[in-house]
């Protein structure tokens, strides 16, 4: 290849120069020494190139299999012809080809613009690190030093890449370690944090935690269970029972037992028992639970345990068990069949009850369908429908209220029930409760009230009075059908406080006092009130009367009345009181009116005549010449006059004593009774207050038994009349009878009226003596003189007190027959035969 | 000229008033006629010509009270003096009431009756 010879000086210079180079290529490694293999790359390329004057220089480094080689390109700054750096890169690997082992040692190719000689220098024994390719325009190029520089270069870069890789392979791996370092201070960190929290939440975990050692020593206790029992880690740790002094003495023993079972098995233990709450010393049931912790081998290296306050549980437990049992025992011996049955119609519960209403014990009827127990065949499909309309739609006509229907017994016999079924959402399925009484009974019952009141009501409406009832408190609450036809009202129009609306108004108010109080004190109700009656639009007189139905502890229940129309009956009494006080008052007026008014008339004809005769006596006499014939016939008629007055007196007196007045045995209390009986109206008008005290076994006497009465009534009448203006005292009028002295009978009359002066007692009795402005001063005087014809007397006494006292006393008769109640009663008469008699 | 004495009438049941009554008129200048019963009077004569009627008040038959309507029915309004044993003011006030000159209770004055005789005759 050397075309001319060098001179020496020349080849020292170039081998001066060749060694320069080698040194400075030697040198390389030194500097880049820590680099990346790209930087020891570039810096090999550019020395070469500077070196050896090279138009490009190409280097190649195969990585690892996965890797992308590194590929890197450079070219003189003079060549400006030179292609782009990769394409460059490009061109050069397809000269090359793939295997190393065919690489040419020199090539010639045509590069841009010039022709350029490229040697290839493997990397590595074999060329598979990679590839140095050089180009020079020269055409000497290499030269002998240019192929050792190249050698040595490419052994150079090898060892800086391998040195390179090797230095990135402890980066690598010290990062590597770094952040594993990193990680594991972060994990630490954490696990440390997690722990903390796990050992406060242990702590104040509201449920008392603790460790107990495979010994059964206590290792740790947390604050709830230390807050709760007042003890502290100490005692607890002291000795392993420590703790127990928390747990309720009954339940110690197996408290202590079931927890040393717990240890020595290995297998940790549950158990309940009481502790004491330290604060207020109650005692609360805890459920004990302990777990072993074990190690690979199944050794036990603690014990894990947890103390939870189940007392509150525990109660509403019992509270559930108790309110289950007492729902169980009201629906056991409830009254009512108990049934519920499920969506399905199938039954789930069925009490005592309904046991023995039905016939189907318990056992027997649970799981069965209702319908086919208790539902009559004929009315199951409906049963069915209802039950599927409800499961549908919600509705259900016949729910949740009492309806009467008939059931089937287990014998097939059908009787009433009342029924009630109430459904209840049980979750999302709804269970229905059906209350069920058998009203066999009570049905028979009502049937048989029903007909009773039937016939009750047809005889209070038929009956034919007027009828009616009210309220223990008063209030009408019926009245039958002849009040509404006697009134014209309706029944409602009646009803309560409307009665007072039948009434005359002048009688509402004392009507009402009385009703109220009978009401009140349950005393019998009687009234005579004006009733209107529509018939003839007037009131009438009724005797309205009830009376009170009591229980037997004497409440009243209810009052019954009745009214009654009186009206006539109460006429005809008005009318016979009338008549009463009339004939009273002519048999008064008989003995001191009329009588002493015939009496009077009968003297004053006479007593006219001689006054008038004598008269005209004196004027013939004094006529001049005087008319002597005639003065002595008009004396004559005065003389004849006077004697006729002289006779009527006779004849009076003639009138009460005569001879031939009916003689009869007279029971003087019997007469007495008949004429207090006539008198009584004219008494009680005068407000007199009789009293009677009439003798027992009083002898009967002998007499005119009307006459007698006359007396009576004379003196019952001036007894009354004595009292008429007496008002600041009771007119109070007794009348006696009692045995006198020897066999006779005396009657007394005592009055407290204005009474008489002492001193005229004796001319009480005389004719035409009297001490009233009407009086004519002749009963007393007749009336004497027919107790005189009795053989009696009669005699007045003033009282103590105010008024005056008459009596009269006549014998009794030797041998009074005993005459029958009956004969008596029909003796009565007299007292009026006594009136018709009187002239 | 003949002087008529006027007449009064005397109705009476009663004799010793009809036998002492017309003496005692005369005496005092008047003629006087008697009847035992009010029917006797209505049958005589002397209705139209009687100036007064002594009238007697209980009579059997036709009483004083009725003659005095029938009377006045008849409208012959005689002035009429009753006079009666019964002493019933009563009475009286109504008899006054229905037109008697006055209502005597035998026995009577014979200033009394004088009295009333005069009040009648002025009524004519």
């Amino acid at each position: 290849m050397e075309v001319q010879r060098e001179t020496p000086e020349e080849q020292i210079k170039r081998l001066q120069r060749c060694i320069n180079d080698l040194v400075s290529v030697l040198a390389l490694p030194a500097m880049w020494s820590g680099s990346e293999p790209t930087q020891i790359v570039d810096r090999l390329l550019d020395a070469l190139l500077g070196m050896l004057q090279l138009d490009l220089v190409y280097l190649r480094v195969n990585g690892p299999a996965s890797e992308v080689p590194i590929e890197a390109v450079r070219v003189a700054p003079s060549n400006e012809g030179m292609p782009q750096p990769e394409d460059l890169c490009k061109t050069i690997t397809q000269w090359l080809g793939d295997d190393p082992q065919k690489w040419p040692s020199r090539l010639q190719a045509v590069i841009g613009d010039g022709n350029i000689s490229i040697v290839p220098s493997r990397l590595g024994l074999h060329g598979h690190i990679g590839v140095i390719v050089a180009g020079s325009e020269r055409a000497d190029f290499p030269c002998q030093t240019e192929s050792l520089l190249l050698s040595v270069a490419a052994n150079q870069v090898v060892i800086g890449l391998q040195e390179a890789r090797l230095l990135s392979e402890q980066k690598r791996i010290a990062s590597e370690l770094d952040r594993r370092v990193a990680q594991r201070t972060a994990e630490l960190a954490q696990a440390n944090e997690a722990l903390h929290l796990q050992v406060a939440l242990l702590q104040k975990l509201p449920v008392a935690t603790w460790t107990v050692d495979p010994d059964g020593t206590p290792d740790f206790v947390n604050q709830s269970w230390l807050e709760y029992t007042g003890q502290t880690l100490e005692f607890v740790r002291s000795n392993a029972e420590a703790w127990m002094t928390a747990v309720h003495p009954e339940d110690r023993g197996a408290a202590v037992r079931s927890f040393w079972e717990g240890i020595r098995s290995g297998q940790g233990f549950t158990m309940e028992s009481r502790f004491r709450r330290a604060h207020d010393g109650a005692y609360r049931w805890h459920l004990n639970r302990a777990v072993p912790l074990q190690d690979g081998q199944g050794k036990v290296l603690r014990f894990v345990g947890t103390s939870t306050d189940i007392e509150d549980v525990k109660r509403s437990q019992e509270n559930l068990q108790r309110t289950e049992e007492r729902t169980r025992l009201i629906i056991d011996t409830a009254l009512d069949a108990v049934i519920t049955m499920d969506v399905k119609g199938v039954i789930t519960s069925w009490n005592k009850q309904a046991e023995i209403v039905f016939g189907w014990s318990n056992s027997e009827a649970i799981g069965e369908h209702l319908s086919e127990m208790i539902i009559p065949e004929r009315q199951r499909a409906a049963h069915e429908r209802g039950l599927r309309h409800f499961l549908a739609t919600g509705e259900g006509p016949v729910l949740r209220r009492r309806i009467q229907v008939t059931a089937v017994r287990r014998n097939g016999a059908e009787f009433p029930v009342e029924l009630e079924i109430v459904p209840m959402r049980l979750g999302s399925d709804w269970v229905f409760s059906s209350f069920i009484r058998d009203i066999t009974d009570s049905k028979r019952a009502e049937e048989k009230l029903r007909e009773s009141e039937f016939n009750l009501r047809q005889l209070t409406e038929t009956i034919p009075e007027m009828l009616w009832s009210a309220t223990p408190e008063g209030v009408i609450d019926y009245c039958n059908a002849r009040v509404l036809d006697y009134t014209g009202f309706l029944a409602e129009e009646i009803m309560g406080d409307g009665w007072m609306r039948l009434l005359h108004p002048d009688d509402i108010g004392e009507t009402t006092r009385v009703w109220m109080s009978c009401v009140r004190n349950g005393a019998p109700y009687r009234v005579e009130v004006r009733t209107f009656h529509a018939a003839d639009l007037t009131y009438r007189w009724c005797i309205t009367r009830a009376l009170p139905l009591r229980d037997q502890q004497g409440r009243i229940l209810k009052w019954h009345g009745t009214i009654v129309d009186m009206h006539d009956w109460k006429r005809a009494q008005e009318e016979l009181r009338n008549t009463q006080a009339e004939l009273a008052h002519m048999a008064r007026v008989m003995t001191m009116g009329e009588l002493t008014a015939s009496i009077a008339h009968e003297i004053n004809q006479p007593l006219s005549g001689i006054i008038t005769n004598a008269g005209t006596c004196l004027r013939m006499l004094a006529a001049d010449p005087p008319n002597v014939d005639g003065a002595r016939e008009t004396a004559r008629r005065t003389i004849r006059d006077g004697n006729r007055a002289s006779d009527v007196i006779t004849r009076l007196r003639a009138l009460f004593t005569k001879k031939d007045s009916s003689t009869e045995s007279v029971d003087l209390n019997e007469a007495t009774r008949e004429v207090i009986a006539l008198s009584s109206t004219t008494l009680q008008k005068n407000k007199v207050i009789l009293g009677l005290e009439l003798a027992d076994d009083l002898p009967f006497v002998t007499g005119d038994r009307v006459q007698l009465q006359q007396v009576i009534v004379n003196l019952l009448a001036n007894a009354s009349d004595a009292m008429s203006t007496v008002d600041d005292r009771p007119r109070k009028l007794l009348i006696k009878t009692e045995q006198d002295e020897g066999d006779g009978v005396r009657l007394t009359v005592q009055d407290a009226g204005v009474g008489f002066d002492p001193q005229t007692a004796d001319r009480l009795f005389d004719p035409f003596y009297s001490t009233k402005d009407d009086g004519m001063g002749i009963g007393l005087s007749v009336s004497r003189s027919i107790i005189e014809s009795h053989r009696g007397r009669l005699w007045a006494a003033p009282n103590d007190g105010p008024g005056a006292t008459f009596s009269f006393s006549v014998p009794g008769s030797p041998a009074a027959p005993a005459i029958p109640d009956n004969i008596r009663a029909i003796q009565k008469p007299a007292v009026t035969r006594m009136v018709r008699e009187n002239p | 000229m003949t002087i008529t004495r006027s007449l009064v009438s005397v109705v009476d049941d009663d004799e010793s008033i009809r036998e002492s009554l017309p003496d005692l008129l005369k005496e005092f200048g008047y003629a006087a006629r008697t009847f035992s019963s009010a029917e006797e009077f209505l049958g005589s004569d002397c209705v139209d010509k009687t100036r007064c009627l002594m009238l007697d008040i209980g009579m059997p038959g036709m009483t004083g009270p009725d003659l005095q309507r029938e009377l006045k029915l008849r409208g012959q309004p005689i002035p009429i003096v009753f006079i009666t044993a019964l002493r019933d003011e009563a009475i009286r006030k109504r008899l006054l009431e229905e037109g008697a000159v006055e209502c005597l209770f035998k026995p009577f004055s014979d200033t009394a009756l004088l009295e009333a005789l005069n009040a009648a005759l002025r009524v004519n």
